[in-house]
């Protein structure tokens, strides 16, 4: 099975290759016979793709260790779900999965445009088969062969880094992965639409899904790393503006301004050469984000040298696919002019324009931060870093006005918005935006930026609260519906645009709990068993944590196991323990891991870490005078509110996405939402 | 073409508004990334530069970490990672990374001031354990 698995490696590269150029030439001289041959390469490369994915999960469950990649990221003890999961632990399995994902993504492509949109395909199969390619060759002769095998079998492996032992490991990277290749798709789509002339907006109609599912994918991606951060690194944060974390915010910050530029094109026709590169530089960042993700090249700025080969292989890759769409574009220049023109500072394309300057202006503040010490290095000689005060300080305000847009965007008129409109659909949300602000404030709220968001979110939700409750009401009215079922209906015929409201609603609800941490609070004490530590929460409530002692259990794969228990009373009232623990993992014994302990409720958390045992070996022994320990409490502001944001995302995503009955695709969209005539036909 | 205008003009505003974020953000939070060796060369030349914030990357030395009894507060010396003999002590108060030790060859980024005393007051501590990220083929064999 593992030599199957390299062998199909290797095959994949020719034929994709064939396939590649199959499309290119087929879609030139108008040869179908070539083009089928293509499509038939897509489904042969991920075919090959899922033996060579099963080589290489075959040799981590077998505990095959004469293959290097096994050999460094598996040892025998290792839990059989982690066993699977090595396929994307290191940088060489991570590729393979890469490109299984987007071969898989291809073959769905082909698949579902097998009888139609046929003029796209040479070139879609062309495009996508060609970056497939790339990947392979990466793979088969950068020095990433994950069948690398080495003289010898060692007796076991050197284990998976304890950090990525945890479920999240199994979610987290396959759900950014998916977001990252799915883009491919409507790039390959733009791409083309540039080659093959036809530059209407059906590029855009047939891959609005597409670009809808990457979206979901990546906003996903982004809130499991945020969870991964807060349960397993164990500092009680959940983002650090690290590198790695940057790399994945960046397509996702391209990929909304381009889901907003698109509808301006649907509807009015303009911003065609703007949304052509908006499509490549998000493609572009995904490529970019996976390469940082797994070279470390900017966390390592004084050993940049060890990864040159892959580093400057993707660089050029990424000039290639810039240059050849800048070249593609130029070409086509003449027939992407715009068929309209801003009417007015106040419409919606023009706040939607806004929109996307603003998300682009945040991904350039935070690619700039990112390779900041790479660009002064190479200008001055010396290094200069910025850390998180850099991000905060730049994304704050740019956060809040993309929540004052996500409030404007949606009710604003098109074209031209009247005073009436501007006064009818305004007054009542900047009321409630003010009278939550002012509340807050008597309430002891002073923090200004805290407050300036929870004002702004309560503007936002309240626009998009009375938009479903008018949309409903006239439902209601016309069809004579019950109010249930004409809500149902409204946002069933117009999925797109009512799941991307439940969408806004999640994002303020993670807006507004980014601004909870103004209000953590935290504190470090030194206990033995029977002491209690006291921290207050700022919502006037008191926890008192007992420290109980420690215990040494053992667990799977571990050594040793050192767990603190701490009782807790609210005001008093015993509620829920809390476990904070240490453990050494089997292959890392000099590093022990640390294992947080959490109490979620609605409007915060209170977050327990073990931070030191003062005399940990004894302590695993269970020796009675080896208990005093050092531990850090958190009580977390409104944390809990990015995963339910995150569910309601989701939802949004998932209504939004959902297939419609019947091909209502191209027929022009009606703007009126919940006012459609009720002759409407049911397909 | 009067509203273009104004639209544009938005536009530029928007762009001036992001570049001076970025412009401010930079010159208030920038820290020298430095080596062990530049570092000892930079304050050498120009004593100021123990009042200002520097991020220094090196080697965490085997043996060298120590921890105040019942206190969170750490010491250890970091070496360069070429020039072993250049080296500094770090002071450190807060939870050290879980893979920070000092019994294998562990990579760290350090921020904070190199005071006069030649004690680093180390504010954040970034710790890779550089060797067991990937093995070569001997280590493997060990």
């Amino acid at each position: 099975m593992i030599l199957l698995g390299e062998l199909a490696l290797w095959i994949a590269l020719p034929v994709g290759i064939w396939g590649a150029v199959a499309g290119f030439v087929g879609g030139r001289k108008e040869r179908g016979d070539l083009v089928l041959s293509g499509e038939h390469c897509v489904y042969a490369v991920f075919f090959l793709l899922v033996l060579t994915s099963a080589g290489i999960i075959t040799a981590f469950v077998t505990d095959n260790f004469e293959y290097w990649y096994v050999a460094n990221y598996s040892n025998r003890e290792l839990p059989l779900f982690y066993k699977v999961a090595g396929l994307w632990a290191g940088q060489r399995g991570s590729l393979v999965f890469w490109v299984l994902l987007l071969s898989f993504f291809s073959a769905a492509a082909v698949f579902t445009n097998r009888t139609k949109n046929r003029e796209f395909m040479p070139y879609v199969v062309g495009v996508l088969l060609t970056i497939s390619s790339f990947f392979l060759v990466v793979l088969l002769f950068a020095d990433v062969n994950p069948f690398e095998r080495l003289p010898f079998a060692p007796a076991d492996g050197r284990g998976l880094n304890p950090q990525l032992q945890n479920y999240w490991m199994t979610i987290h990277p396959p759900t950014l992965y998916l977001g990252f290749t799915a883009f491919t798709i409507p790039f390959a789509f733009a791409m083309s639409a540039l080659l093959s002339g036809k530059l209407d907006t059906r590029w855009i109609l047939i891959t609005r899904r597409w670009i809808l599912l990457s979206w979901f994918f990546l906003a996903n991606g982004i809130i499991f790393g945020m969870r991964w951060a807060y349960e397993m690194l164990g500092w009680g944060g959940f983002w650090f503006w690290d590198p790695v974390e940057n790399a994945s915010l960046l397509p996702w910050l391209a990929a909304t301004a381009f889901l907003h530029s698109i509808q301006i094109q649907e509807n009015r026709g303009m911003l065609k050469v703007w949304n052509m590169g908006l499509v490549t530089l998000t493609f572009l960042l995904t490529i970019f984000a996976t390469f940082l993700t797994r070279s470390g090249l900017i966390e390592s700025v004084h050993t940049f040298a060890e990864n040159t080969k892959i580093a400057f292989i993707f660089l050029a890759f990424m000039g290639v696919m810039a240059g050849c769409s800048a070249l593609l574009i130029a070409w086509r220049y003449p027939q992407l002019k715009s068929e309209n023109q801003i009417q007015s500072f106040l419409s919606r394309e023009s706040a939607f324009l806004f929109n996307n300057l603003i998300l682009l202006g945040a991904a350039f503040s935070i690619l700039w931060g990112t390779l900041f010490p790479l660009i002064t290095e190479g200008l001055t000689g010396t290094a200069i870093a910025v850390g998180p005060p850099f991000f905060n300080r730049v994304n704050l305000p740019i956060g809040l006005a993309l929540m004052a847009l996500m409030g404007i965007g949606p009710v604003i008129a098109w074209r031209r918005a009247s005073r009436r409109n501007l006064v009818k659909n305004f007054r009542m949300p900047v009321i409630v935006g003010l009278m939550v602000v002012a509340a807050l404030f008597l309430r002891g709220v002073h923090h200004g930026m805290a407050l300036l968001t929870f004002g702004l979110s309560a503007f936002v939700m309240t626009i998009i609260i009375v938009e479903f409750v008018k949309g409903t009401k006239a439902r209601a009215r016309i069809e004579g519906e019950g109010h249930l079922l004409a809500l149902y209906h409204l946002v069933s015929r117009n999925r797109r645009r009512w799941g991307g409201y439940i969408v806004h609603v999640g994002v303020v609800m993670i807006f507004t709990a980014f601004a909870g941490v103004a209000f953590n609070r935290e504190l470090i004490q030194t206990v033995d068993p029977g002491d209690t530590i006291t921290i207050g929460s700022p919502f006037g409530h008191e926890y008192t944590l007992t420290y109980q002692g420690l215990s040494s259990p053992r667990g799977k794969n571990m050594v040793r196991q050192a767990v603190a228990l701490m009782t807790v009373e609210r005001n008093g009232r015993p509620i829920e323990s809390l476990t904070a623990e240490k453990v050494l993992y089997v292959k890392w014994e000099s590093s022990p891991l640390t294992i947080v302990g959490i109490n979620s409720y609605i409007l915060e958390d209170l977050y327990l870490i073990l931070e030191n045992v003062n005399d940990l070996g004894g302590a695993f022994e269970n020796e009675a005078g080896a208990q005093r320990a050092t531990f850090k409490v958190q009580v977390n502001v409104l944390v809990g509110w990015i995963w339910y944001g995150g569910f309601v995302v989701t939802l949004g995503g998932i209504i939004a996405m959902w297939p419609s009955r019947g091909s209502t695709r191209t027929a022009p969209r009606t703007k009126t939402g919940g006012k459609r005539p009720a002759l409407a036909a049911r397909s | 073409m009067k509203e273009n205008g104004k639209f544009f003009v938005g536009l530029g505003g928007v762009a001036l508004v992001v570049t001076y974020l970025i412009w401010t953000g930079v010159s208030e939070s920038m820290l020298y990334y430095l080596t062990p060796v530049e570092l000892m060369a930079r304050v050498e030349q120009d004593p100021t530069f123990h009042q200002v914030g520097v991020k220094v990357s090196g080697r965490v030395e085997r043996g060298s970490w120590s921890r105040a009894e019942d206190e969170l507060l750490h010491h250890f010396t970091v070496i360069d990672l070429l020039d072993e003999s250049v080296r500094f002590p770090v002071e450190y108060r807060d939870i050290l990374p879980d893979t920070f030790n000092d019994t294998e060859n562990v990579d760290v980024v350090i921020e904070g001031r190199f005071r006069e005393d030649g004690v680093f007051e180390a504010t954040v501590v970034l710790a890779k354990c550089g060797s067991r990220y990937e093995a070569t083929a001997e280590e493997l064999l060990g």
